[in-house]
């Protein structure tokens, strides 16, 4: 692949990332957000995969193989069947609705662009256009983890910074040692497994899933 | 033994609890794996401890003095919880709690110390990482035991808070990286990550982008060890817990991840050559304190209490570190040990609390000390030593956190933590005071269990001795410990 290919492929990408990220906030139904968290994933997969070649770190590679098969397949379908276990039709439940959201991440992404964009204290191996934009993956994380009321669109924003996170390491530098990054996975798998364990005790004792029901606890 | 050996071990009585079997052999596997893991570690020790740093699984793991004091107190604290969760879970004849649940409960509470080794153990900043998440993953399963909506929440708030915040931590782990990549030949990536050897080039990594990576990490691992305004977690889940699952998750799991910031506490100062971390773990200590006071002041429930407790003392800790150097790295040190023989003991008698009165409230409890004599002393005892009452080994530690701070010449911080620990301990006295004496309104149930009582004894025993004498081993592990803490050894 010539280098020129490979800057703008991965240029490409990185735009298509970005509106993932979007449609994630944007979509107003449960399996859509999973759809495009699979997008999302397979996206990172791809730049991983260009990166891992065009840089001749094949070690790269594995987290690259990892990410396609946990987080574009297994992931989503291990959510898919949360859903439809639970009957989930209902739209997605928002503090604010979905134009102030997508409002607020444009606004996040400015800042994320603001706050590395000079390149003084970070300088990346691969990408530097990646760098705002994993920063930005982690900040629509949180957002979503603060702003939904679902439990499930808080596992999912949690896997969202999980994967802003990954795209830090990966154009920073080439990803973190492959024993780390195996465990790191491992982890990121069975966090997801008991978090849904936990959305069908929560159904279970509260009778919804909406996070705000649960106001037991204080003081 | 060996350090594969020493973690081998919890990990196989895990899976040894899942067999199928009555519930007395389950307690037995349980019970017995606990102490025997217990006894593994201290051997191991104490086999090796003179010598500066052990290493394992081609360097990713390594223990020196400071791990070592860190691998006696869960093995110890995790026995001692176990000893008693087999008379309070495993209760004869009770069958509110199924039994395949009991084995799901053993099993997650034996990779619980599993993962909080493995903490310890880690010299590899990663693997450090996913062990801190591992225990966050074993543990939740422990906070919900009974599935009651209280427990839930506990539960789910556990695990989403404490895993954003360990995903903070791992961007610092990331910039750690990054500024240890720049800086070696290809050759050297195996070990980048290993503590060891980025604090062995400390000098030739770059001093700011260690400073952004100490934020992340302390406002990551700080969430787990409980540090304000990261908490909010935590009286949650150590109230919603049975009193042994408490007991670790106050006395050593807050420890473990005490332990992960101050790793990158020493290799940030030897990093940037300044008080930059220690003066943020001032801080942040301090606003813990504080911020646990009016709760510890107003609070109904006796378990909440304790949790809010905690806070406070991970914050005194943290600011021991922060006053750094080989004194005060000490203190806050055995600090740590002598909170989480504390606490643990306390959540014990809470345990007994609970089931001879039924209540968490503290307002519905009172003369326990007609209905219970032995459980009286024992908690009224605890209650003055958690406050930091002399004889007991907590006035020993604070008392030395606040020389070291003192003698660093930071009196702000000092004269306003004397403030906040005289209203804590008033406090604990005025719950301790209605809880304990005057003449109780109902009559209780009543059960002996020797195990579970004589785990009490040992408690008090260790904080009274550990307040005027620490065996000679132990106290010079402490200050070889206090030693790299503080720096002094690289």
């Amino acid at each position: 692949m010539s280098p020129e290919l490979a800057a703008s492929l991965i240029h490409f990408f990185g735009m298509v990332l970005l509106i993932a990220s979007f449609w994630i906030l944007a979509s107003s139904r449960i399996g859509t957000c999973i759809r495009a968290y699979a997008t999302h994933s397979f996206l990172l997969a791809l730049i991983t995969a260009v990166i891992a070649v065009t840089n001749h770190v094949e070690h790269l590679l594995v987290p690259a193989i990892l990410t396609l098969i946990l987080k574009t397949i297994v992931i989503p379908q291990v959510f898919f069947r949360i859903i439809r276990r639970l009957g989930i039709r209902k739209e997605v439940e928002s503090c604010f609705n979905i134009p102030f959201s997508l409002l607020l991440a444009v606004l996040l992404v400015f800042i994320s662009f603001y706050v590395t964009g000079d390149g003084k204290i970070l300088k990346p191996v691969a990408f530097s256009e990646f760098i705002p934009l994993a920063v930005s993956t982690v900040f629509f994380g949180m957002l979503m983890m603060t702003t939904r009321k679902k439990a499930i669109s808080q596992v999912l924003g949690l896997l969202l910074i999980e994967n802003g996170l990954f795209l830090m390491a990966v154009t920073m530098t080439f990803g973190m040692p492959l024993l780390v990054e195996m465990g790191i996975f491992f982890d990121v798998l069975v966090a997801a497994m008991i978090m849904g364990i936990f959305v069908f005790k929560i159904r279970d004792a509260f009778e919804s899933i909406d996070a705000d029901d649960m106001t037991v606890l204080k003081g | 033994m060996t350090i594969d050996r020493v973690l081998w071990m919890p990990l196989i009585f895990a899976f040894l609890c899942l067999i199928p079997c009555p519930k007395r052999m389950t307690r037995l596997t349980f019970t017995t794996g606990a102490v025997l893991s217990a006894i593994g570690a201290w051997l191991f020790v104490f086999g090796v401890y003179w010598s500066p740093r052990v290493f394992a699984f081609s360097g990713n793991l390594m223990m020196d003095s400071l791990s070592a004091v860190f691998v006696l107190l869960i093995t110890s604290v995790g026995m001692l919880s176990a000893v008693y969760a087999g008379g309070y879970l495993f209760k004869e004849g009770d069958s509110s709690i199924s039994s395949l649940r009991l084995r799901r409960y053993a099993f997650f509470f034996h990779l619980f110390l599993f993962t909080m080794l493995l903490t310890v153990f880690s010299n590899n900043l990663g693997i450090m990482w996913i062990a801190i998440e591992g225990t966050t993953l074993a543990s939740a399963f422990l906070v919900n035991v009974d599935d009651k909506k209280s427990s839930i929440e506990a539960a789910w708030k556990y695990l989403i808070l404490c895993s954003v915040g360990i995903a903070l931590a791992l961007f610092g782990i990331i910039l750690v990286y990054y500024s240890a990549i720049a800086q070696v030949s290809a050759g050297e990536n195996v070990f980048l990550l290993n503590w060891t050897f980025l604090l062995s080039r400390a000098g030739q990594l770059d001093p700011q982008i260690i400073r952004l990576a100490f934020i992340f990490i302390l406002v990551g691992y700080g969430t787990k060890a409980g540090l304000a305004p990261f908490h909010s977690w935590l009286p949650d889940a150590h109230s919603q817990a049975p009193a042994p699952v408490s007991a670790l998750l106050s006395g050593v799991l807050l420890s473990c991840a005490t332990l992960g910031i101050l790793r990158f506490h020493i290799l940030t100062t030897a990093a940037t050559g300044s008080a930059f971390s220690g003066t943020l773990l001032i801080l942040f200590g301090v606003l813990s304190v504080a911020v646990a006071t009016p709760f510890i002041l107003e609070q109904k429930d006796y378990k909440r209490l304790l949790a809010y407790s905690s806070v406070e003392h991970m914050g005194l800790a943290a600011v021991g570190l922060g006053f750094g150097g080989a004194f005060g790295a000490y203190a806050a040190i055995l600090h740590i040990v002598n909170h989480a023989f504390t606490k643990s003991m306390l959540f014990f008698s809470c345990g007994h609390l609970l089931y001879l009165f039924k209540t968490k409230e503290i307002g519905k409890i009172k003369g326990i000390f007609l209905e219970n004599p032995f459980l009286g002393i024992i908690f009224f005892l605890g209650v003055l030593a958690i406050a930091g009452m002399p004889p007991f080994s907590i006035f020993v530690s604070e008392f030395l956190i606040l020389s070291a701070g003192f003698l660093a010449g930071k009196f702000i911080p000092c004269v306003f933590l004397l403030v906040l620990l005289a209203l804590i301990f008033i406090g604990f006295l005025r719950h301790a005071n209605g809880m304990t004496f005057g003449a109780s309104e109902e009559s209780p149930a009543s059960e002996k269990s020797f195990l579970m009582d004589s785990v009490l004894d040992i408690g008090l025993i260790v904080i009274f001795v550990m307040g005027f004498y620490i065996p000679g081993p132990f106290q010079k592990l402490l200050l070889e410990a206090g030693r790299v803490a503080g720096g002094v050894i690289v």
